[in-house]
């Protein structure tokens, strides 16, 4: 179970390595996809679970579909797939990157594996992460009024910069 | 450092590496973006899980709504900038001329 959870990491950086590597937006979205996927796994077996499913519907569910279908501004008619050379040369030289970056850093020689899972913790108890964000409500309720305002304001901000007709902030027409 | 903390750290390296080295659409930009905020949510998030705090379980889930109206702001101009120029190529974006 150990050794799944670090491949789950691993998946992560990978996915992080797909949209990094800058193909055409329709590709770099399945990369997003994978890590996001991956990290909520491993959120999972570390038995937060919670914040685990929060971002599976608020990121993947919420923020990718919106992505998603923004990308269809962004069409190419000949989409850059991975195994397209400028792909790959990007690809290569992040892997690249990574690695030097590993091995200048030290991170190799004291490795230990991290935090591992939660395998028989039980259901009768309050867990961890359900108890935390719970306290949006209660001692953490001026950040979360601040966080809906700011959301609310978010929907103004956007009205406002894709307005036409010289009102806006990019329009040149 | 942990494997797993490496883990997370060299996402966000290599999605920040990926903003840097952008180079036709922006909404590939916004992607790596996104691709930041998903390694600083797992991060933050293994954290009270770590020193078994649990107030800090907020800390992913405000910056997770922050993330979004980041995502709706640089989508309103991804969508600017197409009704301006026709596409979202980058290089449509040249009022500093340098």
């Amino acid at each position: 179970m150990t050794y799944f959870v670090f491949f789950l990491g691993l998946g992560f950086v990978l996915g992080g390595l797909g949209v990094a590597s800058n193909p055409s937006p329709y590709y770099g979205i399945v990369g997003l996809v994978v890590a996001s996927v991956t990290g909520c796994g491993w959120l999972l077996s570390l038995g937060v679970s919670f914040v685990s499913l929060v971002l599976f519907m608020v990121y993947l569910g919420g923020m990718l579909v919106v992505f998603v279908y923004s990308v269809s501004l962004a069409a190419d008619p000949f989409p850059e797939a991975w195994g397209d050379w400028r792909v790959v040369g990007y690809g290569l030289g992040f892997v690249l990157v990574l690695v030097i970056g590993v091995i200048v850093g030290g991170f190799i020689e004291g490795w230990k594996l991290g935090l591992v899972t939660v395998d028989s913790g039980g259901m009768f108890s309050v867990r961890l992460d359900f108890s935390g964000v719970a306290l949006f409500y209660s001692c953490g309720v001026g950040m979360f009024l601040v966080a809906g305002w700011g959301l609310l304001l978010t929907l103004f901000v956007v009205l406002e910069v894709v307005r036409g007709l010289s009102r806006g902030a990019i329009r040149a027409v | 450092m942990s494997l797993l903390h490496l883990s997370f750290y060299s996402a966000f390296a290599l999605s920040g590496l990926g903003l840097a080295f952008h180079r036709t659409h922006l909404i590939s930009a916004l992607l790596c973006l996104e691709s930041m905020m998903l390694s600083l949510y797992v991060a933050l998030s293994i954290w009270p899980v770590e020193n078994q705090a649990a107030s800090f379980t907020l800390t992913p889930v405000l910056m997770l709504s922050f993330s979004a109206c980041e995502a709706g702001a640089g989508l309103a101009m991804l969508v600017a900038s197409t009704r301006t120029h026709g596409s979202d190529h980058l290089h449509n974006l040249n009022l500093l001329q340098c």
